[in-house]
């Protein structure tokens, strides 16, 4: 390694990057064979969900609120994003309920839940500033009952909620950059510490006396220990 | 355009002692406890491996 590679910024972050995140790390094609079970896919369906938003939400930005209100692909379009934000909450809630009940925190992971449920907060006014962006009767009911929210809750100082283009960019830009921000993240995260194991393997690893498995039940073997993506 | 449901009416309630929440929540939420659920007793499926 030469003197200037050793002291650049960019080749120390290299580096770090590369140690930290090697490219079987980063991009796998193996699991362990505990991720195939469906309360597995729900986080990736999350991410899905999420590309479908930000995807439909970029035309809308496009087209504008006349397209959305009046024309056939506006309406569908318009749709399409409110069901995926939808969709997006249903499954990232599970995806929530699942890693809980398997307290995805442990082994080092405390960074990997923090990201992952400060997605979720973020998320919700995200989906909320989508309300009052809709340039409609209803985006002008919901401002002015969230506005009296807001000054209830004393945080009506900082949010306008009567102001359309500070509510609006709110949502198509400061929010959504933050929860995107947030899921690269929370997948590289995932990515470095691989996938939560049941508890049951984690007590094998300790060393902790486990219950003797029912005799019906095939032994594992090392083939099952990995599976293919 | 029309809605699939008939949307000209006040909304449904549950109300049950201090708790209360609209019909259609209720049911997302059940829904989402259904699928849960089913996430953790459906058989995934074989193949695939190493």
């Amino acid at each position: 390694m030469s003197a200037v590679e050793e002291r650049s910024w960019t080749g120390r972050l290299r580096r770090r990057a590369v140690a930290a995140l090697p490219p079987e790390k980063l991009l796998p094609d193996k699991q362990p064979s505990y991720v195939a079970s469906w309360i597995y896919v729900f986080g990736v369906l999350s991410l899905s969900a999420l590309i479908v938003i930000i995807a439909s939400g970029t035309i809308l930005a496009l087209k504008g609120p006349t397209w959305w209100h009046f024309t056939g692909v506006g309406h569908f379009f318009n749709s399409i994003h409110l069901w995926s934000v939808e969709l997006f909450f249903f499954v990232m809630v599970i995806h929530l309920w699942g890693k809980y009940w398997m307290a995805a925190w442990r082994g080092g992971r405390a960074r990997v839940w923090i990201t992952g449920a400060v997605t979720f907060l973020v998320a919700i006014p995200c989906a909320l500033t989508g309300y009052v962006s809709q340039q409609n009767f209803d985006a002008q009911w919901i401002s002015t009952q969230a506005k009296d929210a807001m000054n209830a809750a004393g945080i009506g100082a900082f949010f306008n909620l009567l102001n359309f283009g500070q509510m609006y960019s709110w949502h198509v830009l400061l929010l959504p950059a933050a929860v995107v921000g947030i899921v690269i993240a929370h997948i590289l995260l995932v990515r470095k510490h691989g996938v939560v194991p049941p508890f049951v393997l984690q007590d094998k690893a300790a060393g902790t006396p486990q219950p003797a498995p029912p005799p019906a039940e095939p032994a594992a073997t090392a083939a099952d220990g990995e599976r293919s993506l | 355009m029309a809605a699939v449901f008939n949307l000209n009416h006040h909304a449904s309630y549950v109300h049950w002692h201090f708790f209360q929440m609209s019909v259609s929540n209720v049911i997302v939420i059940v829904l989402m406890l259904i699928v849960f659920a089913v996430a953790i007793l459906a058989p995934f499926p074989k193949g695939g491996s190493a």
